[in-house]
């Protein structure tokens, strides 16, 4: 009998599981996929396909080779150490017997690594390995971003685009910093934002024969502010008709997966709520100092990107922090700088550039210095007291806002 | 799953309800000279001596502290082995030949309760420290230097929550002796001269709740009260319990006596009871055998000394179709997997359980936060573990990884499956 030692604990939770998260937010995206497609037809299928091939097969491609050099140097780790230690002294080296010496040594030294390479499994390393174990396709990691992007994008972009911005994120923002769990920005979010700021007009909503208008509902209220829009809060709330991106129309069915989401306690339900509520929240403000009516708020809640923001790319574990009240405050920054940016900023939207600006702040809120885990009357007074203080300050800035529009 | 999570599921049902098996009577049985604390010992018997139950026959010397060594049998004194204690570690042990005869030592007698109501704290400590009792929740501590506190003592808290999942020995010790517990309990509150007691157990053990409440009513001049406590992991941890029961926070790092307060596992009280009442060291002790990897859990009253391998062998052996097995000593929260099943029953054993092992596939760290949600001390297991990783001394220190009770919760509900609380206890070794 062969006895195994573990270290404690000798249990673990069994339904506590990396995949088992991502499969439901998969899950959770199917309906607006669905939507998406009834909407938009085929375009749909394509933007969808596009998006989750152009990062699934840009990581796939980076693993392999990282694979391949990685297996060319097996059992050569220490050669490879002296190498570039060799090297460094070198750089070091002033006089130049000493420069000779190590010039020597090095070349003695690559002469073995390729001697050794050429005996050592050349015929296995040339095989193919179609199997890889740092893909994060088999826990559905990629597959997640892939169709947040996919569901992010306005149905008459051009493909190619969305190639680029995939491609673009994945390597920049995921594979870079070391892959899956190293990422400092949201990956879907990276790859919106930079189409949205190179490419500008061409990622756009098509025109729609059958609609009102074919502006969207917040590209209507960057042109007037508080004067009320064509679509009425049913429509935004079903998204049928709606002019949107792919995933981002019907609250309805996000709100749907949210709640899944939450009863299968697969995301942190804190992080949507205080966002959504820092959003409404300011929108009333706003209402109560212009003379715009009940709509407003609403109108900003269920229009744009918020609730898909919110509840699917805020609420990604690895860009967020992990105390509950470091949530808290991310989600309130979100929340505060969305919001800003739609009322006072150039673009319509605000959502992934609030996603992408609080992901900055994330190593800061969790900084050991001063992460706490449990909320104390000191920081509940800070805290509520900045709050107080932005909503004031959005007051005032909607007031001058609005007096300039009217005068 | 990002969720804070307080219960630890049993997985299935604990082998309460079969009856406890006694197996006082080994062939042989195996006395430790060493500890994780005594590394050196003095023996005064040697092969082919005559030894007496509860005769002295050695020493254990620690670095502040002596610790006689008693015979738990009668019998022969054969050769020095070598075997595994709880802590996992390989101690010297003597082995006894039991001559089943059970004839006391002289020292061994009762003393008259006229005796002890007249006892002060002084001479119960004295009794405690000669008798070697030690805390038997798994910490060995010994108990004397707690009773001999100075601090004015109002409550005295009797622990027997037992959270950790598959254990049921402080159960069976309650039901089977809760008399000697109130009795020690009472010695326990005549030395420190305490007001209240507080028993502290599930509330969903409604079993014991029922024992102990019929016995409080027996034992009413005590002023012992039951405090049902939430059925949550690790609501057995001294502060949670003190906290749940008396409504009294000991801060981290702070003595419990410093607040009026004196926390005593069960056993550890039925052990007091015995050696102030009986003069009679810790000789038996209950030991819970469970697992999916072996063929017939149960509870057994074994003699102190006693190899697993026998214990084992009680319980029809292994599994057949298993090639590898983990044999943990203690909970399968904070227990020690062993490399072998040559373990001896120290008094601190509590239970030994077999698992089939699962082999967990480990995933990169997403940062979920479950373990911060979950830690009972409030720290951050996962930046913890970063900052061991990127081995950043001041950080560790700034998340105050020191805080850490090693309760194995950041591990278990870890959604990669990373072991957390290695690295965390990694941490608190690198602050010192």
């Amino acid at each position: 009998m062969d006895f195994i030692q573990n270290t404690a604990p000798h249990l673990r939770k069994p339904n506590a599981s990396v995949v088992r998260m991502m499969r439901d937010v998969v899950i959770a995206l199917s309906p607006l996929v669905v939507l998406a497609i009834i909407n938009h037809g085929l375009r749909a299928v394509w933007i969808m396909l596009v998006a989750v091939l152009s990062m699934a097969v840009t990581e796939y491609i980076y693993y392999q080779i990282h694979d391949a050099i990685n297996r060319n140097r097996e059992g050569m780790e220490n050669l490879f150490d002296q190498l570039a230690k060799l090297k460094k002294a070198l750089k070091e080296a002033e006089q130049q017997d000493q420069k000779d010496t190590l010039k020597k040594q090095i070349a003695e030294i690559k002469q073995a690594i390729s001697e050794k390479k050429r005996e050592s499994k050349r015929e296995e390393n040339k095989r193919f390995h179609p199997i890889n174990k740092n893909f994060t396709l088999y826990n559905y990691s990629i597959l997640v971003s892939g169709v947040i992007y996919g569901l992010t994008i306005p149905d008459a972009t051009p493909l190619a685009i969305v190639i680029i911005g995939g491609v673009v994120a994945v390597i920049l923002v995921k594979l870079i910093f070391g892959g899956m769990g190293q990422n400092i920005f949201n990956v879907a979010a990276f790859g919106r934002a930079f189409i949205a700021l190179s490419f500008g007009g061409l990622v756009a909503v098509a025109n729609h024969v059958d609609a009102t208008s074919n502006a969207t509902v917040l590209g209507e209220l960057v042109a007037a502010p508080f004067s009320e829009t064509g679509y009425s809060l049913t429509t935004m709330f079903t998204g049928i008709g709606l002019p949107g991106t792919l995933g981002e129309v019907s609250a309805m069915l996000i709100l749907v997966g949210g709640i899944y989401l939450f009863l299968r306690k697969s995301f942190d339900v804190f992080i949507p709520l205080v966002y959504v509520g820092t959003v409404f929240v300011l929108a009333l403000a706003t209402m109560l100092v212009t003379d715009a009516g009940w709509w407003f708020p609403l109108t900003h809640l269920l229009s744009g990107g918020l609730l898909f923001g919110a509840i699917y790319m805020a609420t990604d574990p690895i860009t967020a922090p992990v105390t509950r009240p470091g949530r808290i405050y991310f989600a309130f920054g979100l929340g505060l700088i969305t919001f800003v940016i739609r009322l006072f900023g150039a673009y319509p939207e605000g959502v992934v550039f609030a996603i992408l600006i609080m992901n900055i702040f994330v190593p800061a809120i969790d900084f050991p210095k001063w992460s706490h885990t449990q909320f104390n009357w000191r920081r509940a007074i800070i805290f509520t007291a900045v709050v107080l203080l932005s909503i004031t300050a959005v007051m005032i800035g909607a007031e001058s806002l609005a007096g300039g529009l009217n005068g | 799953m990002i969720a804070k999570t307080r219960k630890v599921s049993d997985y299935k049902q604990l082998n309460t309800e079969l009856p406890t098996v006694r197996f006082v009577d080994p062939e042989r049985v195996y006395l430790n000279l060493t500890t994780s604390r005594c590394k050196e010992y003095t023996l005064d018997v040697k092969a082919g001596d005559h030894v007496k139950l509860g005769q002295i026959i050695g020493e254990r010397d620690g670095c502040f502290f002596r610790q006689p060594v008693y015979a738990t049998i009668s019998g022969t004194v054969e050769d020095k082995v070598t075997m595994i204690d709880s802590t996992g570690i390989d101690v010297e042990c003597i082995t006894i030949r039991n001559d089943f005869k059970d004839t006391y030592h002289e020292s061994i007698t009762d003393r008259p309760d006229s005796v002890i109501e007249k006892m002060t704290q002084e001479e119960m400590v004295e009794i405690i420290k000669e008798k070697a009792v030690v805390g038997l929740g798994g910490s060995g501590f010994p108990s004397y230097v707690k009773l001999a506190t100075e601090e004015t003592i109002h409550t005295v808290v009797i622990n027997a929550i037992e959270c950790e999942p598959y254990l049921s020995s402080d159960y069976r010790l309650i039901k089977d002796q809760p008399d000697e517990i109130f009795q020690g309990l009472s010695y326990i509150m005549q030395a420190v001269n305490a007001k209240q007691g507080i028993i502290a157990v599930k509330k969903t053990k409604t079993e014991l709740i029922e024992v102990l409440e019929r016995e409080a009513e027996r034992f009413k001049h005590l002023n012992v009260s039951i405090a049902k406590l939430g059925d949550y992991y690790p609501q057995g941890w001294e502060v949670e319990t003190f906290k749940n029961a008396t409504g009294i926070k000991v801060p981290s790092g702070d003595l419990p006596m410093k607040h009026g307060l004196l926390g005593f596992n069960v056993s550890t009280t039925e052990s007091i009871y015995e050696a102030i009442k009986h003069n009679l060291p810790i000789t038996k002790r209950y030991i819970t055998v469970n697992g999916d990897g072996v063929k017939f859990p149960q509870s057994i009253r074994t003699r102190v000394g006693t190899s697993v391998r026998e214990l084992l062998k009680l319980c029809d052996g292994f599994v057949d179709d298993a090639d590898k097995l983990e044999l943990v000593i203690g909970g399968p929260m904070m227990g020690t997997a062993v490399k072998s099943d040559n373990v001896v029953v120290t008094p601190t054993t509590t239970s030994v359980l077999v698992f089939r092992p699962i082999e967990y596939k480990e995933e990169p760290c997403v940062r979920c936060g479950s373990c911060v949600y979950s830690c009972p001390v409030h720290i951050q297991p996962v930046s913890i573990m970063q900052a061991v990783k990127r081995n950043d001394v001041e950080a560790i220190k700034g998340l105050e990884a020191n805080k850490c009770i090693e309760c194995g919760l950041c591990s278990y509900v870890c959604t990669s499956k990373i072991p957390v609380t290695d690295y965390v206890k990694d941490g608190k070794k690198k602050i010192g």
